[in-house]
């Protein structure tokens, strides 16, 4: 699905240099389910973003599909990541002015789909997530984990063949987050390829691979052991 | 997707109601004011231009240059020219028509009404191609005093307005009235019009053959116009014009060689779409057929529609970029789904544009609402005829995309940049100083136009209040002025039974009252002085100077309360003060003058006094000497604007055309019932012409006072607008700092303090508008002034500017601390657990 190359990236603000990613390799296989690790500031969110090609490496290759799109424009970005990307939040950045429907629905919009399948393609991933009862409400009447499922609803309405969730259940109880767990390893093995950024080792565990990271480098990949 | 837009805008402009109220009142007003502007801009500058063929038709203006005196300009021309213009010049003139007006009185049974009749060459019809109701162009003018009347005549005295082959009885020029046969019913003219047409008659001709003023190379007094024929360009014309008048025509015969007529007499041709707006500066004082626009206002205006727009604009690209950190998730959420940068900018002009068309909205009803007082303020009918009226409605339209455009571009451009990793990561704040130093320059921007516009309002009422009640050297106090120029021979028993009356004082005759201007301009040679003869007053006064010349009867200047300031006025016990005709040949008559003090440095006298005594030579009635008795003040005659001329008055019994009555009465309304009723009685055929004089002096300052009306709305509409934006900017600055407002109180700092604070980061802006506004305005102001030759001192600007500038910020003040103050009260702790 991926592979990242000896990929950096380099903040650089007011003369103070800070190093993000320094040299990082990772390859990701089309539906695999990998989860990445670290203490804070160790550039978990900065890979992410990367992958999700919201932010661009300083130095490095990105191969996304077999293509490198490491010099792709943001116009070129913008393209593969509206058909091939879902995004999930931890603070599930929904948008306060629209209905439940409306906002998974944003996700088609920029698809060029006629509105009667856009429709039935939303009615139907509300179904998928069990939010189809809220979905006139207003994200502000919602609790913390009916708005991530409607964030995961948003994320995969457009059929993405990956999924990069930051910290989906970080704000989230214990009950609540594992619903979204659930609701991620049903996606995976559908076949959606799921990366993950987490904290919660309970959560990593879902996925099939762990990548942890510290100071901008991968430290060590642990495959889980099938049970 | 547009519903999905149109959802978005729609819910954000609900949420956050007190900016989009700001933004939609500030926008509505700024809008009202930029329409209200257009219409009469439009009205203005469409005169004329309905006209068929208006395009080809240009008016003669004349103009006399005498060395060393104001020259002497008119948009009339002398009676001879346009036949001789029109035969002259074949190629490039299709048609010519004069025209000339009177007061008229049309007589019907009992009543007598005045009205104003209009005498043109039979082609009048073929250069101003009105519409007929009845009759034709063609069918029309076929015999001299056939009449032409428009349909509003034709409903006044006749009831209908099929009327061709009625008469109407007319009393005009002679003392007989005629009967005039209507032969044709035209269309009321609109508004939109230099022409000023009721009744028309044909005539010209013999009018002209048979009186010396109208058949006259020189004397103007008709309206000449041309029409051109096509592809000729009024440059060509006007050269072919000028070369004849220098070579060919009468005016050129019997001038020394090397000198032409062009260097002492213009014949200036003017495009007739032009006449109302440029012919203010070729009328001189004597004015035109209808009044007059002024192209400098309507610029000025313009200006001001367009600076209103860009201030309310400014409170939306500021309240919008303060805001966009509010909308930055959504940008960043809509980019992370797909959309593209371009998309999220659209979406947001889409969205000032619609807000525009809601203002727009507003707008439009606040102008229905406004337009009577509009109208009222402007002596005008405007009106917002929009669906009559496709071009309006086009243009308003295009004024709401524009201003959406404008005002969206920049909040749409600065809100589509955000990129979504850093937004969607962490709820940083995505202000940068860069854009609110640019918000800082656009608030100093809207209160350097506001204040700018304020100090020109000040200037402008100042001037205008001082040229109303300035000394012009005369009491004019109850007084009033009785046209007797077609009853000169009843004046002295009108005068008799007028002095009856208890509450008349006196009534005295010249030639004009206060206000009215003439230009009867005479030459004057001053002759030997038995004292002094020096060779250089000697080669001066033979040379003659042109004076102005007004004439009266005994006893007009002491009732104006003018005294001498040397020598004595006219008195009848002297018996040598009155001008008497003479014949060629004879000896010169012998006459009194008394001068102005503007005259004795004209004549080269170095007092008042070294004039008495002395003569000057003239030729009125006959070759005259002029003994000067008396030297009298500059009085103002006319509009301060125009100033005082060397002067000249003399008693002169021909020429006196007004009666200046004198009184002291508690009812004027009463005392001129009975002035009207003694009139009644002497002259019955003409109606009276009966004017306060305080009002005619109020007429003359019309122009300045509707000036002042209308910048002193619009100025104030200017403020309220900016005050507008910055109570917004203010509100949502303070929201955004209530956490470091709750630090600073837990610190220990007072209201006052945290009010100060607040306050003073809006003070900034309105005192760095005043230090560029005081300059840009008083620049402006005094080249202003100098339009007029007695005017404020432009010291005056000094303390003006001060005050306005003190005004406004304490403006600013009132609106920032309002809001700094409730937020400053509240309790810190509150401030502090938001998070």
């Amino acid at each position: 699905m991926l592979q990242l190359k000896n990929l950096s990236r380099i903040y650089q603000s007011n003369e103070v240099e800070t190093v993000a990613l320094d040299q990082v390799n990772i390859d990701i296989e089309k539906g695999e389910f990998v989860a990445i690790m670290g203490p804070s500031g160790c550039g978990k969110s900065t890979l992410l973003s990367i992958i999700g090609m919201l932010d661009k490496a300083s130095d490095g290759q990105y191969i996304f599909d077999d293509e490198d799109v490491s010099g792709y424009s943001e116009a070129q970005l913008s393209q593969i990541r509206k058909h091939h990307i879902g995004f999930i939040f931890q603070s599930f950045n929904l948008i306060d002015e629209l209905t439940v429907e409306e906002n998974i629905e944003l996700a088609l919009l920029y698809h060029n789909i006629p509105a009667d399948e856009r429709k039935q393609k939303v009615a139907k991933v509300m179904d998928k997530v069990g939010i189809a009862h809220r979905a006139q409400h207003m994200p502000s009447q919602l609790s913390g984990g009916q708005q991530q499922r409607v964030a995961v609803a948003r994320a995969v309405v457009g059929n993405q063949s990956m999924i990069l969730a930051d910290e989906p259940t970080g704000n989230l109880d214990s009950a609540h987050g594992q619903e979204v767990m659930e609701m991620l390893q049903a996606l995976n093995e559908e076949g959606t390829t799921i990366v993950m950024v987490t904290h919660s080792p309970s959560h990593a565990d879902y996925a099939h691979r762990t990548i942890n990271l510290f100071d901008g480098h991968v430290v060590t990949q642990s495959i889980r052991q099938a049970s | 997707m547009l519903k999905n837009y149109l959802l978005t805008a729609w819910r954000n402009i609900i949420k956050n109601g007190m900016f989009s109220a700001i933004n939609i009142l500030g926008l509505a007003l700024g809008l009202m004011s930029c329409i209200l502007i257009t219409l009469f801009v439009r009205e203005e500058t469409g005169y004329d231009k309905w006209l068929p063929d208006s395009e080809r038709v240009v008016r003669m203006h004349s103009a006399y240059i005498n060395p060393g005196s104001q020259p002497f300009l008119t948009v009339r021309s002398a009676g001879n020219m346009m036949e001789a213009v029109r035969d002259y010049a074949t190629n490039e003139v299709e048609q010519g028509v004069r025209l000339i007006q009177f007061g008229a009185s049309v007589i019907q049974k009992q009543d007598v009404t005045a009205e104003r009749i209009t005498f043109v060459d039979p082609a009048f019809f073929n250069v101003f191609d009105l519409p007929f109701v009845y009759g034709s162009k063609e069918t029309s003018f076929k015999k001299p005093l056939d009449l032409v009347i428009t349909e509003e005549m034709a409903i006044k005295y006749f009831g209908k307005t099929d009327v061709v082959g009625q008469t109407l009885t007319v009393c005009c020029a002679g003392p007989e009235p005629s009967e005039l046969t209507v032969t044709g019913v035209i269309k009321d003219l609109p508004k939109a019009t230099h022409l000023n047409l009721d009744l028309v008659i044909f005539v010209l001709p013999s009018i002209i053959e048979n009186n010396p003023g109208l058949s006259s190379w020189t004397s103007v007094n008709v309206y000449t116009y041309f029409k051109m024929r096509e592809g000729v360009s009024i440059d060509e014309f006007q050269q072919r014009l000028t070369y004849w008048v220098d070579n060919e025509s009468p005016l050129s015969e019997g001038l020394e060689p090397g000198r032409k007529v062009s260097h002492n007499m213009k014949h200036k041709l003017m495009p007739l779409e032009d006449l109302h707006l440029h012919a203010k500066k070729d009328a001189g004082n004597l004015g035109d057929l209808s009044p007059l626009g002024d192209a400098s206002m309507i610029n000025a205006f313009s200006v001001i529609a367009g600076l209103i727009l860009l201030i309310a604009c400014i409170n939306f690209m500021n309240l919008a970029t303060a805001r966009a950190s509010q909308r930055a998730r959504e940008v960043a959420m809509r980019k992370v789904l797909g959309a593209s940068r371009q998309q999220v900018t659209i979406q947001f002009l889409g969205e000032a544009i619609a807000l525009v068309f809601i203002s727009l909205l507003v707008a439009l009803v606040l102008v229905e609402l406004v337009l009577p007082i509009y109208n009222q303020a402007l002596d005008s009918e405007l009106e917002l005829a929009l669906f009559s009226d496709p071009t309006l409605l086009i243009a308003i339209i295009v004024i709401g995309l524009v201003v959406g455009l404008g005002a969206g571009i920049y909040p749409a451009v600065y809100l589509s940049r955000f990129l979504p990793g850093h937004i969607l990561k962490s709820n940083k704040s995505t202000e940068s100083g860069r854009t609110s130093g640019f918000r800082t320059f656009l608030v100093v921007f809207q209160f350097t136009a506001s204040i700018s516009l304020v100090i020109c309002t000040v200037v402008i009422y100042a001037q205008t209040h001082f040229a109303q009640f300035v000394d012009v050297g005369y009491n004019s106090d109850n007084k009033m002025v009785l046209a007797i120029n077609r009853a000169r021979d009843k004046r002295e028993s009108l005068r008799q039974e007028l002095l009856n009356l208890p509450e008349i004082k006196s009534v005295v005759f010249s030639s004009e009252a206060p206000t009215q201007d003439n230009e009867n301009n005479s030459f004057f040679t001053l002759l030997g002085s038995s004292q002094s003869d020096d060779a250089s007053t000697n080669q001066m006064s033979n040379q003659g100077q042109l004076l102005n010349l007004h004439n009266m009867d005994y006893g007009f200047f002491e009732a104006y309360d003018v005294a001498p300031i040397a020598g004595r006025l006219f008195d009848q016990k002297f018996g040598s003060d009155e001008v008497t005709s003479v014949e060629t040949g004879q000896h010169a008559g012998a006459a009194s003058a008394v001068l102005n003090q503007s005259a004795l440095a004209k004549l080269g006298f170095n007092s008042a006094q070294e004039a008495i005594g002395r003569t000057v030579a003239a030729n009125i009635r006959g070759q005259q000497h002029f003994k000067i008795v008396g030297v009298i003040p500059d009085i103002y005659f006319r509009s301060i604007k125009f100033g005082v001329r060397p002067t000249i008055y003399m008693l002169n019994p021909q020429r006196l055309n007004v009666a200046s009555i004198s009184f002291n009465t508690n009812n004027p309304a009463q005392l001129r019932t009975q002035i009207e009723q003694v009139w009644k009685k002497h002259v019955p055929m003409q109606p009276i012409n009966l004017q306060f004089l305080d009002s005619m002096m109020a007429a003359q300052y019309n122009d300045e006072r509707i000036q002042t009306r209308l910048f002193s709305a619009f100025s104030i509409l200017a403020i309220l607008i900016a005050c507008l934006g910055l109570y917004g900017l203010a509100a949502f600055t303070t929201e955004r700092r209530t956490k470091e407002i709750g630090i600073r109180k837990v610190m220990g700092a007072r209201v006052r303090d945290i009010v100060g604070l607040l306050i003073w980061q809006f003070s900034k802006p309105v005192l760095i508008a005043n230090l560029v506004a005081w300059p840009i305005a008083s620049f402006a102001m005094i080249g202003w002034l100098e339009n007029f030759s007695y005017r404020i001192n432009p010291l005056w600007l000094i303390p003006i500017c001060l005050a306005v500038g003190t005004l406004l910020l304490l403006i600013a003040w009132a609106t920032v601390g309002t809001n700094a103050a409730s937020v400053a009260r509240a309790n810190p702790i509150n401030a502090l657990r938001q998070d």
